[in-house]
């Protein structure tokens, strides 16, 4: 038993996960299995068939009777297969075990479990106590599994004799008057001998996929008594690293290393190639215009047809319609009967209409209602870049209160009070809709947006000058701040409304 | 190498694996169905009988004999994930080809194209082409792009003795990891002498003979398993 040349995956499956590769082997060897099974058979079914012409369901007693000598080879040269051997027929049957027999045709005929008990006797030559205590290792937690293998090949096997006997039944012309019953709904001979051939050809069919479900759920067992699995991993590991100790791997290795230095020195000298600036630009430009950076975008839009080329075409009104239209004016009577029924189609349609209207209205309820009632307004923020903007957190007189800061060298604050009472100011005399996302750049533009053109100028110097500060620490000159707070004054203290 | 794995690889890279599952499973599954439908199916005949079989009754219960009929699997497949009552019992369950999960339009296709299976006689059809192939797909499962494959969980590893860690000299890849812890997991299935036997293979690794070779090769299993 050479593990390394086992075709199947050895690893732990359920019962039913083993029945299932059980018949994957089968697919994968089904010919040469089928024919291992049919050759013993062969010779002996012409026998039989020939001695019992007048009631060949004897004949097909028999074989199904000696089926489990027939599954022998079948799993005879499985288990050779299994190992990747491919053994012929004729020299498989010479060393075929015969041993045992006569128990599995007689008192183990019936044993459920024939497919799975069989590798035991077959391949492992056990009998008497040394097989029962085999069989009592094995067994375990597979007897369900093994019984309903024996059950579901059982009913496909009928399945496929019936099977075959309809489609024939099917396919056969009447003229040739075959019957399979008399008029007493008895098989006839004809019946007989076509339900018995189909029964040996389904037995022989069902067979490899019985057998060897069986032999997966005894591999399977092995498997995990016998640890496969992990002996074919060690197997490998222990030969890696056999062959890491050898001297041989060492020449790769070498010329490994002196072909990567090789490689190193010419690739460094061609790599700076020198640009000049406008070059450089020229190239880049390509480049951004090259397919890796350009962009395209589809653009989907609504525009007018061109009604013209549309009006030509709807010209060939299609013939068939009009005549199909003039022939229903033509058949009068038939057309009055359905106005009866015209009227409660209306009334259907009119009622689905309503339907799918009210079912339209609650569907889209939630947009429909936010669409009719007012938005509500958005609440102004308290907070814009870490400032407090809320105007009671405002001294009564701003500029006086900045310039006094000033004089006491907290020009932070004082230029931070600046800022952030004129925001306070633009969110509660114009209502601007500054939100806690914005940056100072778009508190700004969103103030240029406004529409108050000395206003923003003055914003827009206050916001520079704070922002200079704030992140450059430069401060401002004595006079610039004069005249932001003259500014402030002029534009957004109280006084000028 | 005969297996029913089945593998996609998914667009990050990714293997997913599953087990497919052949005719036995899916034959039982099948029956339980079939006996849970027969249920239904006289219940809903005793509940017609007080509206007149031969008249309205009668095709209230043929209405319902036609929807369950045909839409009990794919109201299970596609609301139970995959599984009708009998697939739940036996663990399989049915799923898209690319392994993501059974939808209205597959599930649909599998189970109208039974009727193709169910040719000539009680699924025969169905029965060998789930043979021609090794992903064992029926017709309908062929048509549509599933497969049917098995949920049930992996059994627990088995409790472990308490067993000192210990650090392997030499780094290791994962599949050998798996193979050490799975070493000691299974142990207490594996007889002493087939344990020593195991070891002995991984003589030249470990430098440890016989029953030392064991404790060595449970000592690591440990420290993989993340035992400190």
């Amino acid at each position: 038993m050479d593990l390394d040349k086992l075709q199947v995956n050895a690893c732990i499956r359920s019962g039913w996960q083993a029945l299932d590769l059980g018949f994957l082997m089968a697919r994968a060897w089904w010919r040469l299995l089928c024919i291992a099974g049919l050759v013993p058979m062969l010779p002996l079914a012409i026998v039989l068939l020939a001695i019992f012409f007048d009631s060949p369901f004897w004949a097909l007693l028999v074989l199904w009777w000696l089926k489990p000598f027939w599954e022998r080879l079948p799993l005879f040269i499985a288990s050779r297969m299994l190992f990747d051997e491919a053994p012929g027929i004729w020299s498989s049957m010479k060393s075929l075990p015969l041993k045992d027999i006569l128990p599995w045709l007689f008192w183990r005929r019936f044993s459920p479990q024939r497919a799975f008990d069989n590798p035991v006797t077959v391949l492992e030559g056990l009998k008497g106590a040394a097989r029962r205590q085999r069989l009592r290792v094995l067994h375990g937690k597979y007897s369900d599994v093994a019984l309903s293998n024996q059950f579901v090949c059982f009913l496909c096997e009928l399945l496929l004799a019936f099977g075959l006997l309809v489609l024939f039944d099917f396919f056969t012309p009447d003229v040739l008057g075959i019957r399979f019953y008399d008029t007493f709904g008895d098989l006839t001979l004809a019946g007989e001998w076509l339900f018995s051939l189909a029964a040996i050809i389904a037995m022989s069919l069902v067979m490899p996929f019985h057998t060897m479900a069986g032999f997966a759920l005894y591999l399977n067992r092995r498997i995990e008594l016998e640890a496969w699995d992990i002996e074919i991993s060690f197997r490998n590991l222990a030969e890696r690293k056999r062959s890491l100790q050898t001297p041989a791997r060492i020449l790769p290795a070498v010329v490994l290393v002196f072909g990567l230095f090789g490689a190193g020195v010419p690739g460094s000298a061609e790599a700076v190639i020198e640009h000049d600036r406008e070059s450089s630009a020229e190239l880049i430009e390509q480049i951004l215009q090259g397919k890796d950076f350009g962009q395209e975008r589809e653009v989907r839009k609504w525009r007018f047809k061109d009604m013209d080329e549309e009006a030509e075409e709807e010209e060939s009104f299609p013939e068939w319609i009009i005549d199909f239209f003039e022939w229903l004016e033509g058949s009068q009577g038939w057309w009055q009967g359905l106005s009866g029924i015209a009227v409660w189609v209306k009334i259907l349609l009119v009622v689905l209409f309503a339907g799918l209207l009210l079912y339209l209205l609650r569907r889209y309820r939630g947009p429909l209602s936010r669409l009719i009632r007012e938005r509500p307004k958005e609440t102004a923020p308290e907070v814009l870049f870490g400032l407090d903007v809320t105007p009671e957190s405002l001294p009564p007189d701003v500029p006086q209160q900045a310039i006094r800061l000033w004089g006491e060298g907290a020009c932070r604050e004082a230029l931070s009070l600046l800022y952030r009472a004129s925001l306070s100011r633009l969110i509660e005399r114009y209502e601007l809709a500054f939100r806690a996302s914005h940056t100072e750049a778009e508190c700004a533009a969103l103030v240029r947006a406004h529409g108050i053109e000395s206003l923003s100028e003055y914003f827009w110097q206050l916001t520079q000058t704070w922002r200079r500060l704030a992140y450059g620490h430069r401060l401002p000159s004595d006079d610039v701040l004069h005249s932001l707070c003259d500014g402030w004054a002029r534009e957004l203290s109280s006084g000028t409304e | 190498m005969l297996d029913t794995r089945y593998r996609v690889e998914i667009p990050g890279g990714i293997h997913l694996e599953a087990q497919v599952v052949g005719p036995i499973p899916r034959a039982f599954a099948y029956a339980i169905d079939l006996i849970i439908r027969g249920i239904i199916i006289v219940a809903l005949w005793f509940a017609s009988i007080p509206l007149g079989l031969s008249g309205m009754g009668g095709g209230v219960f043929l209405i319902f004999l036609f929807v369950i009929e045909w839409l009990y699997p794919v109201l299970f497949e596609v609301f139970a994930r995959g599984q009708t009552p009998g697939k739940k019992m036996f663990g399989i369950s049915v799923i898209n080809d690319d392994l993501s999960p059974v939808t209205l339009g597959t599930s649909l296709v599998r189970n109208l194209l039974r009727t193709v299976d169910f040719l000539p006689l009680f699924y025969l059809v169905g029965l060998v082409a789930m043979l021609s192939n090794r992903r064992f797909q029926r017709l309908g499962d062929m048509a549509a792009g599933t497969l049917v494959i098995s949920v049930r969980e992996a059994a627990r590893p088995a409790a472990m003795e308490e067993v000192q860690p210990l650090a392997p000299s030499t780094p290791l890849s994962r599949a050998d990891q798996t193979s050490i812890i799975n070493f000691l997991q299974r142990s207490p299935q594996l007889s002493r002498p087939r344990q020593q036997e195991l070891a002995a293979i991984l003589e030249g690794v470990t430098h440890e003979k016989g029953d030392n070779g064991i404790e060595y090769l449970h000592r690591i299993g440990a420290w993989f398993l993340g035992v400190r």
